[in-house]
């Protein structure tokens, strides 16, 4: 492994002609999105685009993160090559951002060259796990914080069924292309409304904890933490960016949660 | 001993949210198993430090985030996966959510009914308290890149 500011020891003697530099600059931006749209943060991104370029042969590579977009320019013989993507959120994926670094690793260590990582890179298909068993287990985890704050178990069964649903829906609207934030909107109305009813009916003793739960799905926490670590490292420009989006997130969420109590007149929360 | 209990169950319960927070952000499943260990690591120490020590939940947050990504660079390089991929999943169970959403409806409460103390004292605490423990455990998370590697990647 070399660190990026080594020389990469199994760099080719000749320069790259234009058409290689070309394609190894194509390679990073390409490498460089596909992390960003995935939810890297911003050091991770810059760090790996760095060091597949120089991997690649070329002689040095700057790159500049947008809140939106990505820039690459590879730097080889006197010749300077620059090029843009455009930023589209995918969803966070770990699994892409660790198969992505594996390729990038192998790159670095010799084992691939422009083409073989070509090849690697295209044939990365993000994993999802399947929509039944992630809503469960969100139950589950809604379910836990209840508990955590001590509500009992008729409780943690509401606040369990409520963030099931509410997570079965959110899943079914990302699929039907909506807007995030009408997204978190509808999921906190579904949740509070489905967390409301055990008030209503008092099941439980502590309904109050199982509504305040049940949302808690949709609190942006990976947002929020590449948010500050962007800024920590010094890209202030997209941890504002992506600390701005977690906010307007959670307004949407909080919008949702207020109509649902105001609908079926049930106060939590405050 | 009663806290010692308490402690196995915080650990407990606090695995679960990681390792479900962990599939809704596409973790690979073998990082799943480090997801749900880091989040009672997490959860586990920084209710020790609250409750056995009384050191404020902020620098509790930061000093457990800190202990997690220390022991998550060592599993990150057997892996050959940035740390990140299972630590930020670790720290759900740590992050402020309640008091994150306490702080906007105080704020919509604020708005609609017309300041008062007690709302704006709620907002106001809950709005601190979550932005201090979420900047926690971002610093918590990044400080072996701030004290060990500041000059080569961690993977």
């Amino acid at each position: 492994m070399n660190p990026p500011n080594q020389t990469p020891h199994r760099r080719p003697a000749a320069p790259l002609t234009e058409p290689q530099q070309r394609e190894a600059t194509r390679l990073c931006v390409e490498t460089g999105l596909m992390l960003l749209q995935h939810g890297a943060e911003s050091a991770l991104v810059e760090n790996l685009t760095r060091r597949l370029a120089l991997a690649l042969g070329v002689e040095r590579a700057e790159v500049a993160l947008l809140a939106n977009a990505v820039v690459v320019t590879t730097l080889g013989e006197g010749n300077c090559i620059t090029t843009v993507r455009r930023n589209e959120d995918r969803g966070i994926n770990m699994h892409v951002v660790t198969e992505v670094q594996r390729a990038v690793l192998d790159a670095e260590d010799g084992r691939l060259d422009a083409a073989g990582y070509r090849a690697r890179f295209e044939a990365i298909r993000p994993l999802r796990y399947s929509r039944v068993l992630t809503s469960a287990v969100i139950g589950l985890s809604c379910a836990c914080f209840a508990r955590l704050v001590g509500a009992d178990w008729a409780s943690c069964s509401v606040a369990f069924v409520a963030a099931g649903v509410a997570m079965a829906v959110r899943l079914q609207i990302v699929r039907w292309h909506f807007n995030p934030l009408v997204n978190f909107f509808l999921t906190a109305f579904v949740a509070t409304s489905i967390a409301g009813q055990a008030a209503i009916y008092s099941i439980g003793d502590t309904p109050r904890i199982a509504m305040a739960s049940c949302v808690l799905l949709l609190v942006p926490g990976y947002p929020l933490i590449n948010s500050i670590s962007d800024m920590v490292k010094g890209y202030i420009n997209t941890g504002l960016a992506r600390g701005m989006y977690a906010l307007l997130l959670s307004a949407g969420a909080c919008a949702g949660i207020l109509l649902a109590m105001s609908v079926w007149n049930v106060w939590a929360w405050l | 001993m009663k806290i010692l209990l308490d402690l196995l169950q915080q650990m407990a319960l606090a695995s679960v949210p990681a390792v479900g927070f962990g599939m809704v952000f596409n973790v690979p499943m073998r990082a799943l198993g480090y997801c749900a260990a880091g989040g009672a690591l997490g959860r586990g120490l920084r209710f020790l430090l609250v409750e056995g020590a009384h050191i404020p939940v902020e620098w509790s947050t930061l000093l457990a985030a800190a202990t997690v990504s220390l022991l998550g660079v060592l599993v990150a390089q057997r892996l050959r996966a940035h740390p990140k991929v299972f630590t930020v999943a670790a720290m759900i169970p740590m992050i402020p959510g309640v008091p994150l959403f306490k702080t906007l409806i105080a704020i919509v409460q604020i708005q609609q009914k017309g300041p008062s103390d007690e709302l704006i004292s709620t907002a106001i605490a809950s709005g601190l308290q979550a932005f201090f423990v979420v900047a926690a455990l971002a610093v918590g998370l990044a400080m072996p890149g701030l004290l060990f590697y500041r000059r080569k990647p961690v993977v």
